[in-house]
């Protein structure tokens, strides 16, 4: 099982390579989706189910699906997918520096298998996320209420910044 | 270090080092700030995790947040340069020619 989730933190550095290897934007939304597929299994694999919920829910679900409907804008006539040598000299270069940065760092040895979680503390079993995210409305209410009002905040951005026509930020006509 | 905390560090960097570089469209720089988030989300989710902590637990719920609005900001940038210049191409924000 150790190495399981081993694999899935392989994964999810693949997932990051993906994207950061310059190819289309139509294969580089696949590696984030990847990565927040395999990182949501992650999380569920160590036991906190909730964090993981509101990560394929929330990101893969509301912000992925946002960004995958905006890279129709950026339609290229050959797209470049990871079989092409551009992507794939960017690929070997990140991969070469993360040899490299492992190897100076010194990160071969030691390796300290798993992080270690339980489900319950001494003789009550309250789940743990459960638990902590129940605080963000009680104690934490002033943070709730800052977040809540700056997505609210974030709306008008977007529609100020998206109007043209002498009153938007970027518009030249 | 442990390989899961390797993991997430190491693919931060990744993601840091492709939005550094040169891109040909904006939403590439775009997807490697989101995958920056995303290494981030789960490097806040592993401290509560491993240190029993449980109301920690708000602290990666709080980043999607605020990444959300990041997200939002900077799709809404996007759709203002594609009617602008027609693309997404870096190449076109040339205002700054320095």
């Amino acid at each position: 099982m150790a190495y399981f989730v081993s694999f899935l933190g392989v994964c999810f550095v693949l997932g990051a390579l993906a994207v950061a290897s310059n190819p289309s934007p139509y294969y580089g939304v696949v590696g984030l989706v990847l990565g927040s597929a395999v990182g949501c299994g992650w999380l569920l694999s160590l036991g906190v189910s909730f964090v993981s919920l509101v990560l394929f829910m929330i990101y893969l679900g509301g912000m992925l699906v946002v960004f995958v409907y905006s890279v129709s804008l950026a339609a290229d006539p050959f797209p470049e997918a990871w079989g092409d040598w551009r992507v794939v000299v960017y690929g070997a270069g990140f991969v070469l520096v993360l040899a490299m940065g492992v190897i100076v760092g010194g990160f071969v040895e030691g390796w300290k298998f798993g992080v270690v979680t339980v489900d319950g503390g001494g003789v009550f079993f309250v789940r743990l996320d459960f638990s902590g995210v129940a605080v963000l409305y009680s104690y934490g209410v002033g943070m709730f209420l800052v977040a809540g009002w700056g997505l609210l905040l974030a709306l008008f951005v977007v529609l100020e910044v998206v109007r043209g026509l002498s009153r938007g930020a970027i518009r030249a006509v | 270090m442990s390989p899961l905390h390797l993991s997430f560090y190491s693919s931060f960097t990744l993601s840091a080092l492709g939005l550094a570089f040169h891109r040909t469209h904006l939403i590439s720089a775009l997807l490697c700030l989101e995958s920056m988030m995303l290494s981030m989300y789960i490097a806040l989710s592993m401290w509560p995790i491993e240190n029993q902590a449980a109301s920690s637990i708000t602290m990666p719920v709080l980043m999607l947040t605020f990444s959300a609005c990041e997200a939002s900001a900077g799709l809404a940038l996007l759709v203002a340069t594609t009617r602008t210049h027609g693309s997404d191409h870096l190449h076109n924000l040339n205002l700054l020619q320095c």
